[in-house]
């Protein structure tokens, strides 16, 4: 027994952190128990290790900035994030052009407004998705939906009448999102765009922009799951159903 | 009680074999004494690109087999981008003594009366443990969810550390209220993900992937990108829209 307690003590100073005597006891009386060890205590000791860390870095780097300001002229540059080795790799870039601009035969200019920057009104989405007849979702989760999706494309309508350029009345007519581990697979969610503008090109313009986004970041599995109504536009598109056997198969939570 | 033993025996009659599909007398599978952590940093990039070569398991859908059947090594820059940018990242320790196949290096003076039981009971921690098992999620951390490339070394399979994996990753993003979890799996994956609890939409959604390949016969310059064994075409938006 002494010498079993000596071992645990010898494991736990020779890994870095703090915290890892407290790990390391915990999953002891796990393992004995020979069941599903619990994760929660663990994971957070974790986690707040880390956060720590970085609220360190950033006071850091504010001193120094201060201290540097004082000493040199001022062309030292601000703080640099303790997270930046991850963005080497670029984001997609937003970008926003105009698609396609009609002139209405009563001068009446619109334009069709493609843009990836993400810039979507919750609400508006809201009413869109209402419009296409799709189940209401929490607001709270559609956001955090958006704001954690890799690519969100949108289309607006800007009118104006003849002779007034810009400052038009901008208006969600389309959307489309897609999640991805920015590396390898790729996922389509939620694609629409509002009725009275279906028909025209539009929702294809959307899908083939996210592909070739995807493509260029050398994300190779795209995947989506298509409503029976939608196989067809799909397919025009180069989509594959069930290709190869792959199905995509979802969790039904059983009470 | 008879009939428990008979079914203990193996030893039942046809009409009672008929009622289950399995072979009642298989014991229930023990997995080994495991460290399942959900911590992305427990895990090391190269030895999970290890475990990804020894499961011959491919980050791409359709990867290119060489002439054993083997799939390339994945890319470990875009292996640890995805780990970075995956929502949950799940591995399984366990001791290098339960690897078969794996030979420990026995300390003499460990090994008492009853063999290496020190080596049984300390407890197993990323640091002294061998990465088994694997599975990931990216989701949106709103709605949806998807689970990529669960793993486990084929000698450790078929004990019930597959299921483990899963069901930390479901329990996780149950928790954060996300329902709408799919799963993409070829035809080997199906049983697996079913005996999880997985099953096909309730919608009845096809599922598609974008396979449109570059031809052969192509006029002009086109975008193309090598996913696996497949090259595929990147729509170019000449054109497209009636105006």
């Amino acid at each position: 027994m002494q010498m079993q307690t000596l071992h645990l003590l010898s494991t736990s100073t020779s890994s870095s952190s703090s915290l890892s005597t407290f790990v390391s006891l915990n999953c002891c009386r796990c393992q004995f128990s020979n069941q599903l060890p619990f994760p929660c205590k663990t994971n957070l000791g974790f986690v707040k290790v880390k956060r720590q860390s970085k609220v360190s870095n950033l006071k850091a780097g504010f001193w120094e900035s201060i201290r540097s300001g004082f000493v040199k002229n001022n062309t030292v540059q601000v703080i640099e994030s303790p997270s930046n080795e991850e963005e080497e790799e670029e984001e997609p870039l937003p970008e926003e052009f105009v698609l396609i601009e009609k002139t209405q035969p009563d001068g009446t200019v619109e334009q069709i407004i493609f843009s990836s920057g993400g810039d979507v009104d919750v609400y508006d989405l809201q009413a869109l998705c209402d419009k296409v007849g799709w189940p209401r979702r929490p607001l709270s989760k559609l956001a955090a939906a958006l704001k954690n999706s890799y690519i969100v494309a949108t289309l607006h309508s800007r009118k104006f009448s003849s002779g007034e350029e810009g400052n038009g009345e901008k208006k969600l007519i389309g959307m489309a999102r897609a999640t991805s581990d920015h590396a390898f697979n790729a996922t389509i969610w939620d694609v629409l765009v509002d009725p009275s503008y279906q028909g025209q090109g539009l929702g294809k313009a959307l899908i083939e922009k996210l592909i070739k986004t995807l493509l260029q970041r050398d994300i190779g599995n795209i995947s989506l799951f298509a409503d029976s109504q939608v196989v067809e536009f799909y397919k025009n598109l180069g989509f594959e159903p069930d290709p190869e056997g792959i199905k995509g198969m979802f969790w039904y939570p059983m009470y | 009680m008879a009939v428990a033993a008979a079914v203990h025996g193996g030893y039942l009659p046809s009409k009672f074999r008929s009622i289950s599909g399995k072979t009642v007398s298989q014991s229930k599978p023990t997995p080994p004494p495991l460290f399942i952590s959900t911590n992305p940093n427990d895990v090391i990039p190269n030895h999970l690109k290890n475990l990804y070569s020894l499961c011959n398991h491919s980050c791409h859908r359709f990867p290119k087999l060489n002439s054993e059947g083997r799939v390339e090594p994945v890319d470990l820059n875009k292996l640890r981008k995805a780990l970075h940018h995956s929502y949950i990242v799940v591995s399984v320790f366990t001791r290098p003594a339960f690897v078969p196949g794996l030979v420990p290096e026995l300390a003499p003076s460990l090994t008492g009366i009853g063999g290496d039981w020190i080596g049984k009971v300390v407890p197993v921690t990323p640091s002294n443990g061998e990465l088994v098992g694997f599975g990931r999620a990216v989701s949106d951390s709103g709605l949806t969810a998807a689970i990529y490339d669960v793993m486990v070394i084929p000698s450790l399979r078929r004990r019930g550390i597959g299921r483990k994996i899963v069901q930390r990753m479901l329990r996780i993003l149950v928790n954060r209220d996300i329902y709408d979890i799919a799963a993409l799996c070829s035809d080997q994956e199906k049983p697996f993900f079913r005996a999880c609890g997985f099953g096909d939409d309730v919608l009845a959604s096809t599922t598609m992937m974008y396979t449109r390949s570059a031809s052969a016969d192509s006029e002009d310059e086109q975008i193309v990108k090598y996913a696996g064994r497949k090259l595929l075409l990147a729509p170019s938006l000449r054109g497209n829209l009636k105006t």
